[in-house]
């Protein structure tokens, strides 16, 4: 028999602790999985252990995408968070619960945030100017952006607000009511309310009114292309290109939402990419060129980037708001790397806010705030030199 | 020999008074400019400063013996370490803060407790061990030595520090610079503690060469230890008010004031609304007032030609600052004023077509006094027949929290006291327009009919503020509220209920610990200690009240809040004099003493109650006197009860620190804001009763 080295011991310690470690996911067990799971939560963020509700309310309805394990644990598989969790806890979005084995979700037909704006302050551009969106949203969220304009609803559980009863069916009859011409889940995270989303979106498409997803991109394949079946354009955030500054600013990854984007241009959805230029974080030039590199090989130049101005907000309250040097830089820098329609937000006046062609550089929307004329466009083409401009210009298409 | 000993200990002791309340009062500035400046920061850097002062002091009963037994060169020493830790405390608080946390960020109630309590720790701890080690010191060369000469003389030094602080070195030297200058004076008179022979030894000279290096080094630390994340620093300058910095980022320049951003010079949107929501709902503009100003204002003012604008603004510092760096234009029809406002108009006979408040959210009773009831009516009273008045606040634009929902109603309440029409727009942020005419909500349209252009209004307003959000905003209200007052700041006590709501944290855990540990400490305490923990809440808390109350009759006024101050640590002096000398009076001096206690407070605000508007400003003067001097001579009284041990006199120390710390906190975070100045007054005349009973049933 031959001796083995101490050497080769170890090694062969070290490589199967190294596969154990990857483990196949079909191999785990429950507990093993749950584990696994439980450890890539990301920096500050985490469950709420025990924070269920004694029992369920009328907006509960069973969880979208679940997987049972290890007895009563549940994995929710909405989101790339994945949370496991125990009967009794709570997601970390703050909208599912573990109630006996079974995952629901607890926000569900009760909106806290009721609104119709314009559909460039989502902001999408390029998607039926001057329509209205009828906007929706629940609370909670799957990310923990210090700088959240919208906070007191998205870092709160659906118990904690004032809410309307507005479930899918209604929902939709008073956005057709309001003359709205989309509905928006918007505001918080929509990925956070998605069985909710989701059921109002098919009604929605059936009742011929658009829908637009204006989310993080924090969001599981599955779920995604389930929604790509009924979202008709969509505003992403990418917030940086630095998984890092993902874990600091926003308690998320990067990766999952790169593939959400992959994801939309796959599944020909209209989408656009929206990056607030937070100063000394989101604002290295190195970082940004990178960024729209990796938007232009991977999904092309055609989606429009918005770069918006970051002003003092939440717990990031002690930056200065970002120069309009710096998001001209950026914007360049975009447009560089063969970016097409790149604008700049939160800066009135700026003749970024304007659509102009990429092909012959004349001007195809004027936007004065909301106030929109298109000298330009004419039937999605540049009126100037027929080139054909990227987005959904009339409801038909 | 030995008297020569006594003097020179008890000069340190004075020495380290005067070092101790200087860098005290720096370091809370510094941390007040590092954090959230609201009031629960500002009593909890207080009240962490004297409970680890008062851990320090009894701390010195354990450990000032075997190896820290008491020794003039021990004594040297440690003060000469106290004199490096103070400029190391300063930059650590500046430094450490981005650091620990994320640059830019703001840091909840815990988070910045621990840091506060962290940083401070060391120095202050120090400190309170040095005051009852130098009695120690001063019982070895005789023993028995009446503690009472090292209260008076600590006593001393407080009262000069905070003179010397608050009159001359706020003036003169930025923070690194006058803890050199104080520290220095003290090195020196730790150093000259021990006679000639011993100084020259290596164990004290070193040392001595190594304190005056740190000391010196801090100096050039200055500017590049106010380093951010994101910008250049440009301007820098401490004012009596605080820390004004201007950085510059891709040409763009930001004030900062007190380490948080208050405008840049690329803010379009906010210039805009604030200056033509209201002003385009008038017919023509004569006069205008502005209360603080910002970025591009000026610019949108002009476009009505007014005759005169009144820009007032308390802090000269941030005027020339924003004047130097093209931050504000200097218009023509522009008189700029720097006093309080409130005191501006209660001086004024003008009446204005538009008073613009510009201020930042009410989080500081000096910040809430312009969103009451009195503030309000004073603006009424200068506003013309067809005037209107515009004030801010911040609420989220899509859904507004309970909190919020509170905040707004009260201010709807307040204002609708006096004007009859008020109209709430959801803009960048919240602005209230009040007038006694009917307000047009089509803001786009009055400025086109004036042919004023604008970059965001005319553009923006129709998709941002819509009638539908109008509507929604005013259902939000809720009538079941009371108006904010200057005696019941209301909005303070929402401010923290949002500032704990940001970081999803409730105060109920601290304060539940502080509760506890509070009722461990009273059982445990002695009578004549309960007497002085009660006196030390009381000289804390009725400081505070002065200080609001002379703020809400005649106005910040730098000068004699620094005077209010100086008295309340001034009047300890006498007071410990009387009562070293009636010392023998016993437990009766603390009855009659309690008893004037009571009484005063009482006389105090049944005469703000029924003539506020018309009490002199000594009046405030000679209460903080008669609670400070009444302080004072409680303590020789507690420690001659206490016995001539020296675990007597450290029990007393700490008590009255102790107390300090807890009057400071109660009256600041919960009875002001939530109950009101009568009933804080009551609460703190009630405590004393309790004290008075307990002398007078005898606790033994």
């Amino acid at each position: 028999m031959n001796n083995i080295s101490r050497r080769k011991f170890l090694l062969g310690c070290g490589g199967f602790c190294f596969w154990a470690g990857l483990g196949v996911p079909g191999l785990m067990t429950g507990e093993a999985k749950a584990a696994d799971l439980e450890s890539k939560s990301v920096g500050r963020v985490h469950i709420f252990r025990d924070d269920a509700p004694e029992k369920l309310w009328k907006w509960s309805r069973e969880a979208f995408s679940y997987e049972k394990i290890s007895g009563s644990k549940t994995v929710c598989n909405i989101c790339p968070n994945s949370c496991v969790l125990s009967p009794g806890d709570r997601s970390i979005c703050r909208s599912k619960v573990n109630m006996d084995g079974t995952l629901y979700t607890l926000a569900y037909g009760n909106p806290c945030s009721v609104h119709i704006d314009p559909i460039e302050k989502k902001p999408l551009y390029h998607f039926l100017p001057r329509s209205r969106a009828f906007s929706l949203a629940e609370a909670g969220c799957n990310f923990r952006c210090l700088n959240c304009q919208n906070w007191e609803i998205s870092q709160a559980r659906p118990s904690e607000v004032r809410h309307y009863d507005l479930f899918p069916q209604q929902a939709v009859e008073r956005a057709l009511r309001s003359g709205a011409d989309a509905i928006a889940y918007t505001y918080s995270e929509p990925i956070t309310f998605f069985e909710y989303t989701i059921d109002t979106a098919r009604i929605a498409k059936q009742q011929g009114l658009k829908n637009l997803l204006i989310s993080n991109g924090y969001i599981n394949q599955e779920p995604l292309l389930a929604l790509c079946e009924v979202i008709d354009a969509a505003n992403i955030n990418l917030k940086s290109f630095d998984d890092k500054l993902y874990r600091k600013l926003n308690g998320g990854r990067l990766q999952p939402v790169l593939d959400t984007f992959r994801t939309l241009n796959e599944q020909n959805v209209h989408f656009e990419m929206t990056t607030l230029v937070v100063p000394g974080y989101v604002d290295d030039p190195e970082m940004i060129r990178n960024m729209c590199k990796w938007i232009t090989d991977n999904l092309g130049g055609g989606h429009p980037l918005h770069f918006l101005r970051f002003i003092p907000h939440y717990k990031l309250d002690r930056l200065p708001p970002t120069p309009v040097s710096t998001l001209e830089q950026m914007r360049q820098i975009a447009m560089e790397e063969g970016i097409r329609y790149v604008y700049i937000g939160n800066v009135p006046g700026h003749e970024a806010n304007h659509t102009w062609c990429h092909n012959c550089g004349k001007l195809l929307i004027k936007r004065q705030g909301y106030d929109l004329s298109l000298p330009g466009l004419e039937d999605g083409r540049c009126r100037f030199c027929d080139t054909e401009i990227p987005g959904v210009w009339n409801k038909k298409t | 020999m030995k008297k020569k000993a006594e003097n020179r200990i008890l000069r340190l002791v004075i020495v380290t008074g005067i070092a101790s309340v200087a860098s005290q009062l720096l370091i809370i500035r510094e941390f007040l400019s590092r954090f959230q400046g609201n009031e629960f920061v500002i009593a909890l850097i207080i009240f962490s400063w004297l409970v680890l002062g008062g851990t320090g002091t009894w701390a010195a009963r354990a450990f000032g013996r075997g190896f820290l037994a008491p020794c003039l060169e021990r004594l040297s020493l440690l003060s000469m370490l106290l004199a490096a830790l103070s400029p190391l405390t300063l930059l650590a608080a500046r430094v450490l803060r981005d650091i620990i946390f994320l640059p830019g960020s703001a840091a909840g109630f815990y988070a910045t407790s621990g840091y506060i309590f962290g940083i401070a720790a060391p120095y202050c701890l120090l400190l309170g061990f040095l005051l009852p080690y130098s009695l120690f010191c001063l019982r070895v060369l005789q023993p028995g030595f009446p503690g009472t000469r090292v209260y008076i003389a600590d006593n001393i030094g407080d009262a000069a520090g905070g003179a010397f602080f608050s009159f001359l070195l706020v003036f003169i030297a930025t923070p690194l610079q006058s803890l050199f200058i104080v520290n220095s004076v003290l090195l020196a008179a730790a150093y000259f503690l021990l006679p000639p022979e011993r100084r020259l030894r290596v164990q004290i000279f070193l040392p001595a060469a190594i304190v005056l290096a740190v000391l010196a080094t801090a100096l050039f630390m200055e500017e590049p230890s106010l380093k951010r994340p994101a910008g250049r620093l440009v301007h820098y300058e401490e004012s009596r008010y605080g820390r004004v910095e201007i950085f510059k980022y891709e040409g763009q320049h930001t004030l900062f004031i007190d380490g948080r951003p208050v405008f840049s010079d690329q803010n379009v949107i906010q210039a805009e609304e604030i200056v033509h929501y209201p002003l385009a709902q008038l017919e023509s503009v004569e006069n205008v007032l502005l209360i603080s100003a910002e970025g591009k204002m000026m610019r949108e003012l002009k476009k009505y030609n007014p005759e005169s604008v009144d820009y007032v603004e308390i802090d000269p510092a941030v005027t020339r600052t924003l004047f130097n760096y093209g931050m504000l234009e200097q218009i023509p029809v522009l008189n700029v004023i720097h006093r309080d406002a409130r005191l501006f108009l209660n001086s004024t006979a003008k009446t204005y077509d538009a008073v613009i408040v510009n201020l930042p959210e009410p989080e500081t009773f000096q910040i809430n006094r312009f969103f009451t009831k009195s503030f309000f009516r004073l603006t009424k009273q200068h506003l013309t027949e067809k005037g209107i008045f515009c004030f801010h606040t911040r609420a989220a634009g899509n859904y507004i929290s309970e909190p919020q929902q509170r905040k707004l109603s009260i201010l709807y309440k307040t204002a609708s006291c006096f004007f009859s029409d008020i109209l709430m727009l959801p803009g960048e942020r919240l602005y209230f327009l009040c007038a006694d005419f009917e307000i047009d909500a089509g803001i786009p349209a009055l400025l086109s009919d004036k042919n004023i252009n604008t970059q965001y209004i005319q553009g923006y307003f129709p998709g941002n503020i819509t009638p539908d959000r109008i509507d929604w905003l005013k259902n939000q209200l809720i009538s079941d509220v009371a108006a904010n007052t200057d005696f019941s700041p209301r909005l303070v006590g929402i401010m923290f209920s949002q500032w704990f709501a940001e970081f999803d944290s409730t105060p109920v855990l601290f304060l539940g610990i502080l509760a506890l540990g509070l009722i461990t400490y009273l059982a445990r305490s002695r009578g004549e200690e309960f007497v002085l923990f009660t006196t030390g809440a009381m000289t804390m808390g009725s400081e505070i009240l002065v200080i609001f109350a002379f703020q809400v009759f005649f106005g910040y006024i730098y000068f004699e809040i620094g005077l209010i101050v100086t008295v309340f640590l001034a009047g300890l002096l006498p007071g410990a004099f009387i009562g070293e000398r009636c010392r023998n009076l016993g437990r009766r001096l603390f009855l009659i003493t309690d008893a004037l206690l009571i009484l005063s407070v009482t006389a105090f605000i049944a005469a703000l109650y029924f003539a506020g508007n018309i009490l002199p400003e000594f009046v405030f003067l000679v209460f903080g006197g008669i609670v400070s001097v009444a302080c004072g001579i409680q303590f020789p009284v507690a420690l001659h009860l206490g016995g001539p041990e020296n675990p007597a006199a450290v029990r007393a120390f700490s008590a009255d620190l102790i107390g300090a710390a807890v009057g400071t906190l109660v009256v600041s975070v919960v009875l002001m804001p939530y109950a009101g100045l009568l009933w804080t007054a009551g609460a703190l005349a009630a405590m004393k009763t309790i004290s008075l009973s307990y002398v007078f049933l005898g606790y033994e």
